[in-house]
């Protein structure tokens, strides 16, 4: 049951933690009526994980054996890029604001705009519900005729209402925070986010053997903080840590932030223009 | 013309996909994962070779083949393969396990 619990409540909790980033967003540019955006984004992830999950059989026929791998590569690049643009809207939304007037700021926002929070809410979740769902019906399925009185069902049940309640708890104290050093911390952890995603990327394509690790592992810092931990596992899937990472991986997401400062000060002059 | 265009995309990548999966050979190591077990549960491989690891699940419900001195994490459906690529492997003890059943699904990799 304990580890049935662990276990959700850290996959809920990756999820929840680009979800809530995006609700306390637009709640401090005075968009709180766009919240809809972001729960749809979120519902939607859910439901196509649940629909991910339950279509095993047909996938495999359409995705053979490493299809699936290939598809959840695209998700993750196609994740890096619209969390970069989002960090680097935020940003300049930032630097907008002059700390005192910002409650009484409300900053226009696109409909494009509101589509990429939508897009990045889904894939928030999508990205850990499709593992999350198949382990919870293997949980339902091993049960035997009772699966709500199950205790390792229960154990994920509350994993997941645990990890809801521990975000949201995290967001009511970080709400206090002004719009720039709110921004600064979440923009960093974003940043992080978008560079494990990238890596991770990467590193599904180096296992089904698409592209060459060039040397693996190039370091093993599992005598350090290993995945196999708690505190490990959750690093591993908020910023993409590897404990003995090929030098491919380590190489994007080290090169991953070069490029973007880049990004960013070309988005800048675009934006002052 | 826009969607004509996606259109194709999407066909070419789906067929894209699909060639790439039946294009996996069956050459490999075996490994079947039964009752939340692996079996065999210590493969013995030749240090510094490329390996090839074949992954089947013969339980109903998912598995994740997980190991982080590897650098591998792959989820295997129930009553599914999945193909492992492995780079050469310095002499030593790999460790691996089954994430949705860490208790009992557990195994070792021995490179000599």
């Amino acid at each position: 049951m304990v580890g049935t619990f662990i276990i959700t409540w850290r996959e809920t909790i990756e999820a929840a933690l680009i979800v809530g980033i995006l609700l306390t967003y637009l709640n401090k540019i005075g968009q709180s009526n766009q919240f809809r955006f972001v729960y749809w984004g979120a519902l939607g992830g859910v439901l196509a994980s649940l629909v991910f999950a339950g279509l095993s059989d047909y996938l495999s026929v359409f995705f053979q054996d490493i299809g699936e791998d290939i598809f959840e590569t695209v998700i993750l690049f196609l994740a890096t890029v619209v969390l970069t643009h989002m960090v680097i809207w935020m940003h300049h939304n930032a630097r907008e604001i002059k700390g005192a007037l910002q409650h009484e700021a409300e900053l226009a926002i696109t409909k494009n705009r509101l589509w990429a929070l939508g897009t990045l809410a889904f894939v928030g979740v999508f990205r850990e519900g499709v593992e999350t769902v198949l382990f919870l019906w293997g949980l339902f399925l091993q049960s035997g005729g009772t699966p709500f009185a199950a205790p390792p069902v229960i154990g994920g049940l509350l994993g997941i209402g645990l990890g809801v309640l521990m975000t949201w708890l995290f967001f009511k104290g970080f709400g206090h925070l002004d719009l720039r050093p709110f921004f600064r911390v979440s923009g960093i952890i974003l940043l992080f986010m978008a560079a494990g995603m990238l890596s991770s990327g990467i590193g599904k394509l180096v296992a089904v053997g698409l592209v060459p690790p060039l040397v693996e592992p190039i370091w093993n810092t599992s005598w350090f903080l290993s995945e196999r931990s708690f505190l490990g596992s959750l690093v591993a899937g908020i910023f993409g840590y590897r404990s003995s990472p090929s030098l491919v991986q380590a190489l994007f997401y080290l090169l991953y932030f070069p490029i973007t400062l880049i990004w960013l000060r070309r988005q800048r002059h675009d934006f002052a223009q | 013309m826009k969607r004509p265009a996606t259109l194709q995309f999407g066909l070419v990548l789906g067929l894209g996909l699909w060639l790439l999966g039946t294009a996996a050979a069956e050459d490999g190591i075996q490994i079947t994962i039964k009752d939340h077990r692996f079996s065999p549960s210590e493969v013995r491989v030749k240090a510094d070779t490329k390996i090839k690891l074949i992954v089947t699940n013969d339980d109903q419900t998912a598995e994740e083949f997980e190991s982080s001195s590897l650098n591998r994490e792959r989820v295997v459906r129930a009553g599914q393969s999945i193909t492992i690529f492995l780079p050469p492997l310095k002499l030593g003890s790999y460790d691996f396990y089954g994430d949705f059943h860490p208790d009992t699904a557990q195994g070792k990799i021995i490179a000599e």
